[in-house]
C-alpha cells in the first residue's frame, strides 16, 4: 500500500518537524492531507486532531511525571480552550471550505512570520521582574493567582490567559492544530510562566482542547479510520524521533527551512481557496 | 483549591502522568494492529472507511477486522486526555481541593455538550 506508506512517512515528517520546533504536527499535516491526498479540510482536520492528541498525551505524561507542567493552571485554562473548541468545532461545518483554506493560509503565514522573528536568547518572562519578586514575597491571603502559581514564579494576567485560551481552542477546532503557537507565548510572555513550564502546560492542555473538538468530528463522521491509523502512527513515530534529535540538530537552519515550507504551503492553501 | 500542591497532589500527578503514557502506548498498539490488518487485507487508506459505530467495535475486534482495532485505537486516543481530567478530579477531590474538582467537572460537561450538539446536528 504505497499510499499508506506515504501517509505514514508524511505524518512522520510532520511529527518530527513539529517536535523539533516545538509545534504540533497539525500545522503541516492538514495541508499535507488536503493538498497531497485530496482530503476535504474537515476530514484532514479530524485526522490531525487524533494525531495531535496522541503526541501531546505522551509528552504531557512525561511532563507530569517529572512535575514540570502546572496542572492547576493547565486545567483552569483548558476549561476555556475546551469552550473555544466547542464553538470552533460547531462553526467549522458552517463555514465555506474556501474561507477555511484562506484562514489556514493566514495562520501558516502568521506562524512563519513568528518563527522568522524568533531569536535565540530573546528575553522572555522566564526572568522575574523586581515587581514580580516583590509581589510573590507579600505575605497576603492566598488569591486565585497564588494558587495557580508554581515554584519560583507568580502567574499574572489571568483574564488575558482566559481570552487567549478560548481563542486557541477555536483555532484548534477550525484548523486541527494543538494551539501551542498561541498558548505558549500567551503563558510565557503575558502570564509570567517560565518557558519550560509554559511548553509543558500547553502540551497538557492540547489533549483536552483537541479532544473537545475531535468528539464533534467523530460524531459527524469526519474521521476516517483508514487514514487516521497510518497518519497518527507516523506522527507519533516522527515526534518521538524529533524529540531525541532535538539536541543534535542546529535548529537555526531547520527553522529557516520550516519558514520556507510554511510560506510555500500558505501560498498553496491560498490557491486552493481561490480555485 | 483550598490548599497548595502538597506531596499528595504531586504523587497523584505522577500517577496521572503514567496513565497518560500507558494509554497512549495502548492506543498506538491498537492502531499498529489495525494498520497491519489493513495491509494484510489489501485495503487502501483512500478507500472510504467504515462509519463510526461504537456498537460494532467489539464484534469487529473479535472477528479480527482492521476497522475494529482502528476505531478502538482512535477511541482510546480521544479518551486519554478525558481520563486525565477524571483522574485529576478524583485526586483533587481526595485532597479536598473543591474548586479544581468543579473545574474538572466543568471540562467534562463542555465535552459532553460538544457530543450532544454534534449528535443533534447529525439527526
Amino acid at each position: 500500500m504505497p499510499v499508506g506508506l506515504l501517509m505514514l512517512a508524511g505524518g512522520a515528517v510532520a511529527g518530527a518537524f513539529g517536535s523539533l520546533l516545538g509545534l504540533g504536527g497539525g500545522i503541516l499535516l492538514v495541508p499535507l492531507l488536503t493538498l497531497g491526498f485530496g482530503l476535504s479540510l474537515p476530514q484532514a482536520v479530524g485526522v490531525s486532531l487524533v494525531s495531535v492528541i496522541m503526541t501531546s498525551s505522551a509528552a504531557a505524561g512525561v511532563y507530569l511525571e517529572r512535575h514540570v507542567a502546572n496542572l492547576r493552571l493547565g486545567m483552569t485554562l483548558e476549561l476555556f480552550t475546551a469552550m473555544g473548541a466547542l464553538v470552533g468545532g460547531s462553526i467549522a461545518f458552517l463555514l465555506d471550505e474556501r474561507l477555511l483554506s484562506a484562514l489556514f493560509a493566514g495562520l501558516l503565514g502568521y506562524v512563519a512570520f513568528t518563527m522568522a522573528r524568533a531569536r535565540s536568547g530573546e528575553p522572555t518572562a522566564d526572568t522575574p521582574t523586581a515587581a514580580d519578586v516583590e509581589a510573590s514575597a507579600e505575605p497576603t491571603a492566598m488569591t486565585t493567582l497564588d494558587r495557580l502559581s508554581g515554584e519560583g514564579y507568580r502567574v499574572r494576567n489571568l483574564g488575558r490567559g482566559v481570552v487567549g485560551s478560548a481563542g486557541a481552542g477555536v483555532a484548534s477546532a477550525l484548523f486541527g492544530i494543538g494551539g501551542g503557537t498561541i498558548k505558549v507565548p500567551l503563558m510565557n510572555l503575558s502570564m509570567g510562566v517560565p518557558l519550560r513550564v509554559a511548553i509543558a502546560t500547553s502540551n497538557l492542555m492540547i489533549g483536552i482542547t483537541a479532544a473537545a473538538s475531535a468528539v464533534i468530528y467523530l460524531v459527524r463522521g469526519e474521521i476516517d479510520p483508514y487514514i487516521a491509523g497510518p497518519t497518527a502512527i507516523g506522527v507519533f513515530v516522527g515526534a518521538s524521533i524529533g524529540s531525541r534529535l532535538a539536541h543534535r540538530i542546529d535548529l537555526r537552519y531547520l527553522r529557516l527551512l520550516f519558514v520556507v515550507v510554511l510560506l510555500y504551503t500558505a501560498v498553496q492553501m491560498l490557491l486552493r481557496a481561490f480555485r | 483549591m483550598s490548599r497548595p500542591a502538597g506531596s499528595q497532589t504531586v504523587a497523584a500527578e505522577r500517577t496521572i502522568g503514567r496513565l497518560l503514557i500507558v494509554m497512549t502506548y495502548v492506543a498506538v498498539a491498537l492502531l499498529v494492529v489495525g494498520v497491519a490488518l489493513m495491509v494484510a487485507a489489501g485495503i487502501s487508506p483512500l478507500a472510504e472507511g467504515p462509519p463510526f459505530d461504537p456498537t460494532a467495535i467489539v464484534a469487529d475486534v473479535a472477528a479480527g477486522m482492521p476497522e475494529g482495532f482502528l476505531w478502538l485505537g482512535i477511541m482510546v486516543v480521544i479518551a486519554t486526555p478525558i481520563a486525565r481530567v477524571i483522574g485529576a478530579a478524583i485526586a483533587y477531590g481526595s485532597a479536598e481541593q473543591w474548586t479544581m474538582v468543579v473545574i474538572s467537572i466543568a471540562i467534562l460537561l463542555v465535552i459532553a455538550l460538544g457530543v450532544g450538539i454534534a449528535l443533534a446536528a447529525t439527526v
